[in-house]
């Protein structure tokens, strides 16, 4: 059985704009399902629609194998989490916590006391009870709206942005802490963001939205290495794409002619010779080519059974910066093309005016659809 | 979506229960019941939610039109037709169609030496009316902008809280104890004449009113607080960066005012003159109490015809007359200034204008939000002009003074003149408490020393006491009627699509814009018919709708500002949508309507004139027993009554205040 599943759930407002396009996702129980996508790619009414803040135009919501496609937000037994938090202002923390569950009316006082306490030792937040929302900080206030969502004991977790308006120290802090907590009580959750990086460290499963649409379904690991459409590719991370035509395809292996440089790339999907298509490079995948200290560290990302060939650039470094633990390197081709590189952090010595020749697996070069 | 909801509920709800072990720990059973019955729920209620919605749409909008159209509009609609009726002379008048009411009102006097033609009397009082409200409004914007210009740029927030709510304070007191203020001091034996004589520039006592002059003081008195806080919260709004780019650029203070501030106030500057003069328009009080006969303006025309001559008709065409006045001046606002109707009249102007403006002001907030739906304006009329040009001659004045000699002459220029103005709003009052106390028998001023009398007279006279009474219950039933009717209307607005929910809006704001005679005359006429009038019920509904606009404007915008997020978390949280507007959204709108409630008890506490067309007689209230106490001469009973009824305002006010966790703050 599944959490929540979503049957070619379609959304029209009513000024006619199709904002859900259809998408069918099933959701486990106890995972934690990301959905991401730019501003506007139809992520949060898909959420809502969860919620019961959005009807759906067509299609099926169930959550706990009941369906609630038309069932009122109060009737779903989800916990959301907000981006702004919403917490009411009027109530203090405890009240806060308590609404829920005086909410359902199946809890005796003394029930509700303890749970709130509970909830406040969950998200350890001990003894603030008695402030206002408005006393504590943006962090605090994170973990109260999660206290609340999750005190009347959902089916699921609904999480709307809700990190996007904090700092980026709390924020990956509380992507750390959310995770444990989900984990912690088992509870299936959808998040919504449109931030890469916490759809890529939060989740079991991702699906990428665009349009209106799931571009693609996955764990991180699969979706980021193996993206099935250039938006994918584009979208989380960063990506070398290098648009041409298959001239060949043998052993496995495509050869892609991509006007000034032709490159092999590993074949996951049919493609035959003459097909218009993408490469996709991560800019991991490159090593330095000259036979110096860059190279030592470099293997194929499926563990060297580089059974292709490899594609050589050489160009000029235009632009160096450092990543922490990784530096980033752009280059210019000599067929003026811009190609982005990141290797370990390192004493290279490289810098910005260096000609230096890179070169890319087969096995690391992945075929989008053009 | 029927059958299927229930297979899969059967079905799956036990799994359910085993698959989210930690969930399910302390409540599996529960769990499980409630997902059944929570789907049942749903699917009983899916037509139903939506049939419910509909229906529940037209449910909450009939109660407030109910009130507005049936009881308001129609039969102000139907005063339009009773002018037309044929008045039978000695009060009795019948179905008809005549423009006889009309000739009379437009009827022209024939002389025999040029021009030849001359207006006849309701047309030359009917103009005279128009020039009075002219008039006040230019002296109101001519005094109040400097005061709201101090107020708004001062830096210490205690003493720009005490003026304000002097300002503010100074609206809660009938217009009838006002005018009496004025009498006392305009009066032959009053405060000026006493001084005068005293000072030996007056050989003799000589009375001030009743005549022109001392009915634009009284008018200006009463209006300028209007003014004040419109072009206050206006000033205020005008970001103090702007001041400070200009001076950055080299302007000085006159003409970073002359350049940025007054520009920018325009707005403040239309909406100020175009809400003083629409009330000085349909002022009856004043002009009754502080003109001489000669300026009997149309109210005071309007109100004889019903009162003294019993000719209806007659009343309803001067009434119809100066509804197009002011249809004709809200017209030509519309058109010199670009604002829509829709705005003038209401709803979505109250989110735009009212609220910015409400965020920088602090002891105003409900007025200015108030005044927020009397509409935002572009340019104002030729006023502007007057007042840049007077600007720029003290501008050129001051040039040639040095920099700094010059801010220094121009501000204690003008704290000179603020605390001038201020004592103008502030000294009438005073001296009505400082009568209050006079042993004499007669008005005279100063007090010749202390006496309580007039205190025990007012609490043993039973006359004062029902009036004190029936003032509190007709305020206190009519500011529940009136949130009711501006409340719901609001809620219903915001919460469902309506195709005519413009028009609706402008049912919300309509009763004010008429002048409050022309609605005592329609609901008379109404309530004569219904045999309800002369009784303290008609009274409650005449003041509950016409101060109904009231809470609709604040809980309008009181809704406006809530973040839905907050109703959305409640919902998810399990709250049914009744339980979501009684634990969320009345808590976070409850300021909004408890102003509302009181802005409506106040001013229906203090109104005369529907109150006393519609007592008939027959009821009596603190205003109506002063201003007929006023026939007799200035009884310094009067003053007292005047102090204990201002001093249970203030403490009513307070009281509702506290109860209510410090609204105004």
């Amino acid at each position: 059985m599944s959490g929540i599943s979503l049957a070619g759930v379609k959304k029209r407002y009513p000024g006619g704009v199709l904002a859900v396009k259809g998408v069918d996702i099933d959701i486990e129980s106890g995972e934690f399902v990301t959905l991401v996508g730019p501003s506007g790619c139809g992520k949060t009414t898909t959420l809502r629609t969860i919620a019961g803040f959005e009807t759906p135009t067509d299609g099926s919501v169930h959550i706990d194998g009941n369906e609630v496609t038309d069932a009122p937000p109060y009737e779903r037994d989800t916990g959301m989490v907000f981006q702004d938090f919403a917490l009411f202002p009027h109530m203090t923390i405890h009240e806060n916590i308590a609404y829920g569950m005086e909410a359902d009316g199946d809890y005796t006082t003394e029930e509700i006391d303890a749970r709130v306490e509970e909830m406040l030792e969950l998200v350890e937040l001990p003894g603030v009870g008695d402030r206002t929302p408005d006393q504590l900080s943006g962090g605090q206030q994170q973990r109260i709206a999660l206290a609340r969502a999750l005190a009347p004991q959902p089916k699921a977790l609904l999480l709307d942005e809700p990190l996007a308006s904090l700092d980026k120290q709390l924020r990956e802090q509380m992507q750390v802490e959310l995770r444990r907590i989900q984990q912690e009580i088992g509870i299936t959750t959808v998040f919504v963001t449109h931030n890469q990086e916490e759809a890529l460290t939060m989740s079991d499963r991702l699906a990428v939205m665009n349009d209106g649409q799931f571009e693609q379904v996955g764990p991180p690991e699969e979706v980021y290495n193996d993206p099935n459409s250039r938006f994918v590719a584009d979208f989380l991370g960063t990506a070398n794409i290098f648009d041409g035509t298959v001239s060949s395809v043998e052993n496995g292996y495509a050869m892609v002619d991509c006007d000034d440089v032709s490159i092999q790339a590993v074949v996951q999907n049919g493609v035959s010779a003459g097909d218009d298509t993408s490469v996709v490079i991560r800019p991991e995948r490159f090593r330095f080519d000259d036979g110096t200290a860059g190279n030592a560290d470099v293997a194929s990302a499926d563990g060297g059974t580089n059974a292709g060939g490899t594609t050589v650039f050489e160009g000029e470094i235009t632009f160096k910066r450092h990543l922490g633990s990784s530096v980033e390197f752009h280059l210019e081709t000599d067929s003026g093309r811009e190609i982005t590189v990141v290797r370990r952090s390192g004493m290279d010595k490289r810098g910005p005016g260096d000609r230096v020749a890179v070169s890319v697996a087969a096995d690391d070069c992945r075929l989008v659809g053009a | 979506m029927g059958s299927d909801t229930d297979t899969s509920a059967d079905t799956d709800t036990t799994p359910a229960t085993e698959a989210a072990p930690e969930l399910v720990a302390d409540g599996g059973t529960a769990t499980s019941s409630d997902a059944a019955s929570g789907s049942d729920a749903t699917d009983g209620g899916d037509s139903g939610r939506a049939g419910l919605k509909a229906r529940a749409k037209w449910y909450a909008l009939s109660y407030p039109l109910f009130w507005l159209v049936a009881v308001f509009f129609i039969p102000l609609c139907l005063l339009f037709v009773f002018s037309f009726w044929v008045n039978i002379p000695g009060g009795q008048y019948e179905f008809g169609f005549t423009f006889e009411n009309y000739l009379r009102f437009v009827s022209v006097d024939f002389t025999s030496s040029w021009p030849f033609i001359e207006p006849g009397l309701y047309l030359s009082q009917m103009w005279l009316t128009i020039e009075l409200a002219l008039v006040t409004a230019i002296f109101s914007l001519l005094l109040g902008y400097p005061i709201a210009y101090y107020l708004a740029r001062m830096d210490r927030p205690w003493l720009r809280s005490l003026l304000l709510i002097t300002i503010i304070s100074s609206l809660w007191v009938t217009y009838v104890i006002r005018a009496y203020a004025w009498q006392v001091i305009l009066a032959s034996g009053g405060v000026l004449s006493s001084i005068g004589v005293a000072t030996g520039i007056l050989s003799e006592p000589q009375s001030f009113y009743p005549g022109y002059w001392g009915l634009v003081v009284g008018m200006v008195y009463v209006f300028l607080p209007f003014m004040v806080l419109t072009l206050y919260s206006s000033i205020r709004n005008i970001d103090g960066e702007l001041l400070e780019a200009s001076k950055n650029l080299g302007a000085g203070s006159v003409k970073t005012f002359r350049r940025v501030t007054l520009p920018l106030s325009k707005n403040g500057i239309t909406s100020g003159t175009a809400l003083v003069f629409i009330l000085a328009l349909g002022s009856y009080v004043l002009p009754r109490l502080l003109g001489s006969s000669a300026e009997r303006t149309l109210p005071v025309l309007i109100e004889q015809q019903i009162m003294s001559e019993s000719n209806y008709p007659f009343a309803a065409a001067m009434s119809i007359g100066l509804i197009l006045v002011v249809m004709v001046f809200l017209w030509a606002l519309i058109r010199v200034t670009n604002v829509t109707a829709g705005s003038l009249g209401g709803s979505e102007e109250v989110a735009t204008d009212g609220g910015s403006q409400q965020a920088g002001s602090t002891g105003t907030s409900p007025l200015a939000k108030v005044r927020g739906g009397f509409g935002n304006a572009a340019s104002a009329i030729g006023l502007t002009a007057v007042a840049g040009q007077i600007g720029s001659a003290i501008d050129s004045v001051v040039t040639r003074v040095d920099a700094n000699t010059r801010e220094s002459v121009i501000w204690v220029t003008f704290r000179v003149y603020v605390a001038a103005a201020m004592a103008f709003i502030a000294v009438p009052l005073a001296i009505i408490i400082a009568v209050s106390f006079t042993p004499e028998q007669f008005l005279t001023f100063p007090p010749g020393g202390f006496s309580m009398q007039w205190y025990v007279e007012f609490f043993t006279s039973e006359s004062w006491m029902v009036a004190l009474v029936n003032s509190f219950a007709i305020a206190g039933a009519a500011a529940l009627l009136s949130t009711t009717i501006g409340g719901g209307l609001a809620f219903a607005l915001d919460r469902f699509d309506y195709k005519w929910s413009s028009i609706y809006g402008t049912f919300g704001v309509l009763p004010i814009l008429v002048p409050p005679v022309i609605i005592g005359v329609a609901f008379l006429v109404f309530f004569l018919e219904l045999g309800i009038a002369g009784s303290r019920t008609s009274i409650i509904v005449a003041h509950g709708i016409f101060y109904a606009p009231f809470p609709f404007i604040l809980v309008s915008q009181g809704l406006d500002e809530i973040d839905r997020t907050y109703e959305e978390a409640a919902m998810n949280l399990g709250a049914s949508s009744l339980r979501t507007l009684r634990t969320i959204t009345y808590p976070l709108i409850r300021a909004n309507v408890i102003s509302g409630a009181l802005f409506a008890f106040i001013l229906s506490l203090n109104e005369y004139i529907i109150a006393w067309l519609l007592s008939l007689f027959l009821v009596n209230t603190i205003p109506i027993e002063i201003f007929n106490s006023l026939r007799y001469g200035y009884s310094p009973t009067i003053a007292a009554a005047s102090v204990v009824f201002i001093a249970l305002t203030v403490v009513v006010m307070t009281a509702i205040d506290r109860f209510s966790g410090g609204i105004w703050e």
